[in-house]
């Protein structure tokens, strides 16, 4: 490993002066400085997100009427050709799989480095 | 079977495991201080801040280690930029305060023999071929490395590496017994 000679007196006085140093402590003082854990940000963040999609979708619900406009888009869902219909659930399918694709490939790339 | 540095980096990846990283602390604390003290001198209570320091960049930044270096050469070089930066707001990073040596004996040294020269020899050496020494003969990490942890050419730590060894052995020859 070490192009110097292990043989070297001063790098032997060297190795037997480094005494090893008792923790004392030390450990338990860096792991009380640490930040949180990230899944308890991470539960956090999602507990926010999940509070703010529902309160939009009440305020959403409330502007619209009870939803009336879901009802129109059904309405006119339903007044598409099936053609059209086939063409919009295959086109949503695809970009939901290449999303999650996607988030695969970076969290695997994330682990494996 | 043991658990490797990569074993408990990888928890701390992935599980955010504080007690895997706690875990590296404890098998790397002794060599880090270790280096942080002779590079500060023994002034064990700024060595043992640089270390936290040390510590808490590595946790910080642990997604950063490619695991392309061993683990403790990447802690040495964090270390080491913790050192220099702390240094730097120090002012005194270049050149050395001798009258200052005197004042910064080891309190943990106990005996006065050579170990005491040793060190004392070491102290007397400009930083950059202390630290060179420090890391590959005191250490052992490869000249490739220390030049990884100092940012420096492989060649200039070849050289501080050869001169400080020669200073180190000069000094002490010139103490020696009469």
């Amino acid at each position: 490993m070490n192009e110097i000679s292990q043989e070297d007196p001063v790098d032997r006085q060297l190795r037997e002066a480094a005494r090893y140093i008792d923790d004392n402590g030390f450990t338990a003082r860096v792991l009380r400085q640490l930040p949180a854990p990230r899944r308890a940000r991470r539960s956090l963040r999602g507990a926010i997100l999940l509070a703010a999609t529902l309160l939009a979708s009440a305020l959403a619900y409330l502007a619209s009427d009870g939803g009336r406009f879901v009802v129109v888009a059904m309405e006119r869902l339903a007044t598409l050709p099936a053609l059209w219909l086939f063409a919009l659930a295959f086109g949503s399918g695809i970009l939901v799989m290449t999303a999650g694709v996607i988030a695969a490939i970076a969290k695997a790339s994330e682990l494996q480095s | 079977m043991e658990l490797t540095d990569a074993d408990f980096v990888a928890r701390v990846l992935v599980d955010d495991d504080q007690h895997a990283f706690g875990e590296l602390v404890r098998r790397h604390q002794s060599t880090v201080r270790g280096l942080l003290r002779q590079l500060t001198r023994t002034d064990v209570a700024l060595a043992d801040d640089l270390s936290q320091e040390t510590f808490l960049r590595a946790y910080k930044n642990i997604r950063s280690f490619r695991g392309e270096a061993r683990f403790s050469t990447w802690l040495y070089r964090i270390a080491y930029n913790c050192f220099r930066e702390d240094a730097r707001r120090r002012k005194e990073f270049v050149g050395i305060d001798e009258e200052q040596l005197q004042a910064e004996q080891d309190p943990q040294v106990e005996d006065p023999g050579l170990r005491h020269d040793l060190m004392h020899a070491l102290s007397l050496l400009p930083m950059h071929e202390r630290s060179a020494v420090l890391l590959c003969c005191q250490n052992g990490l490869s000249h490739g490395e220390a030049a990884r942890v100092l940012d420096i050419p492989l060649g200039t730590v070849k050289t501080n590496v050869l001169r400080g060894r020669e200073k180190l052995k000069r000094t002490l020859a010139a103490w020696g017994p009469d």
